[in-house]
């Protein structure tokens, strides 16, 4: 009997280990298109034809040292908060790693929606916030400061949710390094109470993503097809009221061939306790739409924040 | 004389009571100052891992006092005010956002901020030692002063401290 309680108490328990590190959120630093533009880490990607310029990661992890030491002093102080930093290295590896195994996979025919390199390098971190960095060396005669910027990005949004900026004191003396490491030091409190105060918002009223439904042009049926009375645009609003946080959603834009939704505020975890981004959220929908009413859809995801659902063929 | 050498005793006893009630009257005068504000914190330096390099100005009738209870308002400040930079020095916001905390965890507060040991001590040190630069001395009339002292506030602790105790929230507490 004593073991039996025992057993099932330390089952207990390391599920709620288990799922109390699963629902910590996570951050990812990476330097800011401005820092890489001005340091020569930018790169070229062809976009459907139109070449645009994209921060090259790698390379100025691989090159830069000041850029390790402002994300490993950032890393450091955030375990001290209790976050978790996912490390840009690793997770530009897996994502590599990714590419290869996707270029042997035969694509299914029909719509992609094209994903630039950084919303994979999101989708693959999956980390909640993205922190950007850069900073400015200015020289005045023999002296030295640092002008340092740091944005607090919502991976799902890409909305600005904290930031903090400023000059540091001037110095004859100190190394680069030493003045990198006072602006981390001074900014990052207030930082992550902006980010707290982000984090208390999700908890209220859900994460926020955005969410569009298209049709095939070859599809039978589009948002104004009626179903039992009842419009399937209306159908999928009604939907999204019942799904998501106090019902809050914006409907953007609303056509016979398309719909658009944003400020979608949907739940932080299933009903399994696992976190819930806007793929996981959208596949309900599509599931309803199936067997419901027997509509055939295909669902595409930009990073962690974008689902799009296309009504009328996979 | 011999009359006089008879009263001694009694006006030392007298004399003794009455300067330890100035005391104790100017310590509570403090302590209300602290609770109603009555401090102004200036940033030093702010970019050291885990501490706040602070100037507290406190008034009191008593410069002693005064230097003692800047160390409870650094600590209250950080908690409850925060402060604002200046060229070089980047302001902090407080440890907490919620405006009542102060009410809504009196009792804890009262203990943390007791003058018998209250737990605030453990996150303070004074830079100088106590003593104070002339102009960092000020009477600003015929009763109060005004001293300025430097403190320095281990921050990461005392955020620590305040979590654990659950009076103000963990970074990305509820996830």
């Amino acid at each position: 009997m004593i073991k039996c309680a025992l057993v099932l108490s330390m089952m207990f328990v390391s599920i709620n280990v288990m799922f109390g590190q699963a629902k910590r959120p996570t951050v990812m630093v990476v330097p800011s298109d401005n820092w890489c533009t001005i340091n020569g880490f930018m790169t070229e990607w062809d976009n459907q034809g139109t070449k645009v310029k994209i921060p090259d990661y790698k390379r100025a992890i691989q090159e830069n040292s000041d850029l390790k030491l402002v994300t490993a002093k950032i890393g450091e102080l955030m375990a001290d908060r209790g976050f978790v930093l996912k490390v840009l290295e690793s997770t530009l590896k897996s994502l590599q790693s990714e590419s290869a195994e996707d270029a042997i996979l035969t694509s299914k025919s029909g719509a992609e929606v094209t994903e630039s390199p950084i919303d994979k390098l999101k989708k693959t971190a999956k980390s909640d916030i993205i922190i950007q960095i850069g900073w400015t060396i200015n020289q005045t005669g023999p002296k030295r400061s640092i002008t340092f910027i740091m944005e607090g990005l919502d991976c799902y949004t890409d909305k600005q949710v904290a930031g903090a900026s400023g000059t540091g004191p001037s110095s004859f003396a100190a190394e680069l390094p030493v003045l990198l490491e006072e602006a981390v030091l001074s900014k990052l409190d207030n930082f992550n109470t902006q980010l707290q105060n982000h984090f208390e918002d999700i908890l209220a009223n859900g994460r926020e993503i955005s969410l569009r439904i298209k049709t095939f042009s070859n599809s039978a049926s589009d948002l104004e097809t009626e179903y039992n009375g009842e419009e399937l645009g209306a159908i999928i609003e009604k939907w999204l009221s019942q799904n998501t946080v106090q019902g809050k959603f914006n409907t953007t834009d609303a056509t016979a061939a398309m719909m658009f939704f944003e400020q979608v505020r949907i739940p932080l975890f299933d009903a399994n306790s696992r976190a819930l981004d806007s793929r996981g959220w959208a596949k309900d929908l599509q599931k309803m739409l199936k067997d419901k009413y027997t509509l055939t859809s295909k669902l595409m995801t930009k990073g962690l924040g974008q689902a799009s659902i296309v009504i009328g063929d996979k | 004389m011999k009359r006089m050498f008879k009263f001694l005793p009694i006006l030392f006893i007298l004399t003794a009571f009455l300067s330890f009630n100035s005391m104790a009257q100017s310590k509570k005068q403090a302590n209300q100052d602290t609770e109603s504000w009555k401090y102004e914190i200036e940033a030093i330096k702010t970019g050291t891992q885990g501490s706040y390099l602070i100037k507290v100005w406190s008034y009191s009738k008593s410069p002693q006092v005064a230097i003692e209870q800047a160390k409870k308002n650094a600590v209250h400040g950080i908690i409850f005010q925060g402060f604002v930079g200046r060229q070089g020095v980047s302001g902090q916001k407080p440890l907490t956002n919620n405006s009542n905390l102060e009410f809504e965890k009196a009792d804890y507060f009262r203990g943390f901020f007791s003058d018998n040991g209250g737990k605030y001590m453990k996150f303070v040190s004074m830079t100088t030692d106590g003593s104070v630069a002339a102009e960092d001395r000020l009477k600003i009339d015929k009763k109060t002063y005004k001293i300025g002292v430097l403190v320095s506030v281990n921050v990461s602790a005392l955020r620590k401290e305040l979590e654990d105790a659950g009076i103000i929230n963990k970074l990305g507490a509820g996830f």
